[in-house]
């Protein structure tokens, strides 16, 4: 069921836009961006985890409004639990299935990330060349991916009457793995070189605490939709996304003083948790054990909130 | 009513009742009301009613998908809740609720794992399920580019894959042709005589006349009539006969005898082959010659693991 969820999750146009329109985004962020800011790469890399995070909100959010309220209004939900199906497991296997896409999203956007980062304007010195360069090969190759998997997957369409649109998520995915292979036997400024792939690595640990928050998210975005259709959980989930990254500022500091603003501090998902692009600054990085801790947070709130879904799920009549 | 019909009932429902409530928790629609039922093995069962009587309702509160305001209910002997039960029950919905980016052979595939089904047994059944419904030669297409009768027969066929003991159809023939009208009519015959039981909830009255032991008819959420189907609608104060056409002049004597002993004005009418009848043997016909076809194809055959 989780399978079945994921496939029609991934079967649906908007995931399709949401992905291309994310690694074109944050392909576009290394062109658009005229500032360093002192730093080589910053502004593109924090530029990419936000459209990473608030992407996936929409993928997160829209998923579950339609694969779980959307089931219900359109009676799906009625003929899968008239089956030996418990309403538990249904409701599990459907924020499974999300969190996979979400997963798989989340991979294709780290490799973009990646991708952009080392695209950005950098300073370059050779014996030919001395000064601030863009990996432009490389920037083409990324923009251009999304666009290339859409032509491969309607020749699959085509040829062999596959889904067009969970054909395209799937080569985007597979045509971001080519070019960041691609890209190692590149120099900067477009001249070969032996295979070396020179990668920012310390994006991966961000990356992963951003892909943890969305799993937060598609639990809290599902638990929703078990009471309101796609509308009202969407914007229930960009509510709780906005709340979720002031809460230090505007709960935190309360906590001692109020058992109201400790208990919504508690509550409330803290995505600060989770947004750590900052420490990547001034050569900076993230200790994996923070990471450990920040996925332990993510599989207790996650736990937590699907708890609260199911039984509201069990509650809930499905006409 | 055989003596199988009378071993024991798999449904049973008690008072029940089922008021809809608003956001505020406030009571919006009684949409059943006080209803009681007794249905037994091998019987089928017609639920009949306008739009909005409460047969759909009924039948999702059977199912466990809604839960009773008040009553009781009980589904082959357990709450209709208990999900092991379900594992009996084949459910048809009023739409065919089905998952529009999947084809058949997914969807059927994925239902018969819902069951549990063994890859191979999974396999066969789907096999014989879509030669049944005449979908093979569709079997690779999006189900959501099917016309409504052809969603139908996967929504029938996605009811039967776990050969169930009961079968609950909500409007099955909604959206088919003749043809499969017919077809659905005879596969719910011959499921009763294996002893599968069979609820029909339709407010096509044909299709209810035609293959239904007992009927219930609701309006406005409660039963207004229930019995045998002959039982209710047989006019006993009428006699009809049936018989070779007579020369005049014996028709003649005929009806004078029954003017003179009855007292009243005899009917006489020539017995005509039913529409559905003619349209069956017109399209039969057509398809010995036709060659090739989009549409679900019409098929006499029904599926090998449901006539055993």
């Amino acid at each position: 069921m989780a399978g079945l969820t994921a496939l029609e999750a991934i079967r649906q146009p908007i995931c399709l836009l949401l992905t291309a329109g994310c690694v074109v985004s944050i392909a576009a962020v290394p062109l658009t961006i005229m500032h360093l800011f002192g730093e080589d790469g910053k502004q593109v890399r924090d530029s990419a985890f936000a459209i990473h995070f608030v992407f996936g909100l929409f993928m997160a959010g829209h998923a579950a409004g339609t694969l779980l309220s959307g089931e219900i209004k359109k009676g799906t939900a009625s003929a899968v639990l008239s089956k030996p199906v418990s309403r538990e497991l249904f409701f599990l296997s459907k924020f499974a299935g999300i969190a996979a896409v979400i997963l798989v999203f989340s991979v294709g956007a780290t490799i973009a990330t990646l991708l952009s980062e080392r695209v950005a304007e950098k300073f370059y010195y050779t014996q030919a060349l001395n000064g601030y360069v863009m990996d432009s090969q490389t920037g083409m190759m990324l923009f251009f991916s999304p666009f290339l998997a859409c032509i491969c997957a309607g020749i699959i369409n085509y040829r062999f009457k596959r889904p067009f649109t969970s054909s395209a998520f799937w080569m985007i995915i597979i045509f971001l793995l080519i070019v960041l292979f691609v890209s190692g036997f590149f120099e900067r400024n477009g001249q070969w070189r032996p295979y070396s792939l020179r990668l920012d690595s310390r994006i991966f640990a961000v990356s992963i605490l951003v892909s943890l928050a969305l799993v937060v998210l598609s639990a809290v975005a599902i638990t929703i939709s078990t009471r309101f259709d796609i509308m009202p959980t969407m914007i229930l989930c960009s509510v709780i996304f906005m709340f979720g990254l002031m809460t230090d500022y505007i709960l935190g500091r309360h906590v001692a003083e109020s058992y109201v603003c400790g208990f919504f501090y508690t509550v409330l998902p803290n995505w600060q948790n989770f947004w750590v692009a900052d420490a990547l600054s001034g050569g900076g990085h993230v200790p994996w054990i923070y990471v450990l801790h920040a996925g332990l947070y993510a599989v207790v709130y996650t736990v937590g909130v699907l708890c609260l879904g199911m039984l509201s799920f069990r509650h809930t009549e499905v006409k | 009513m055989d003596m199988e019909k009378q071993a024991g009932a798999v449904i049973e429902v008690n008072n029940l009742t089922k008021v809809f409530k608003d956001f505020w928790r406030r009571p919006k629609v009684r949409a059943v009301d006080g209803l009681n039922l007794d249905i037994k093995k091998g019987e089928i069962f017609g639920l009949l009613g306008p739009n909005g009587s409460g047969k759909s309702t009924t039948i999702k509160i059977l199912l466990g998908l809604l839960h009773a305001t008040s009553g009781s209910v009980t589904v082959l002997g357990r709450s209709p809740r208990d999900v092991a039960t379900k594992a009996r029950i084949g459910y048809l919905p009023e739409e065919s609720y089905l998952y529009n980016y999947l084809t058949p052979y997914e969807t059927l595939n994925f239902y018969g794992s819902l069951f549990g089904l063994d890859g191979r047994v999974r396999r066969e059944r789907i096999d014989q399920l879509l030669e049944m419904t005449g979908l093979k030669h569709a079997a690779g297409r999006s189900v959501g580019e099917f016309s409504k009768g052809m969603a139908r027969r996967v929504g029938l066929a996605q009811a039967l894959i776990n050969d169930p003991e009961l079968v609950i159809l909500d409007e099955p023939t909604s959206g088919l042709d003749p043809v499969g009208c017919r077809q659905v009519k005879d596969l719910m015959i011959t499921l009763a005589k294996r002893g599968k039981t069979i609820i029909l909830s339709s407010h096509l009255l044909a299709d209810v006349e035609d293959v239904c032991d007992r009927i219930a008819i609701l309006y406005n959420g409660s039963i207004r009539a229930q019995g045998g189907v002959n039982q209710l609608l047989e006019k006993q104060e009428s006699v009809r006969l049936t018989m070779p056409s007579l020369p005049p002049e014996v028709m003649r004597k005929v009806l004078e005898l029954i003017r003179k002993e009855v007292g009243k004005e005899p009917q006489v009418d020539h017995p005509s082959m039913n529409l559905e009848q003619f349209f069956l043997e017109v399209v039969e016909k057509a398809n010995r010659m036709a060659s090739q076809q989009s549409g679900a194809a019409p098929t006499e055959m029904m599926a090998d693991y449901l006539k055993k």
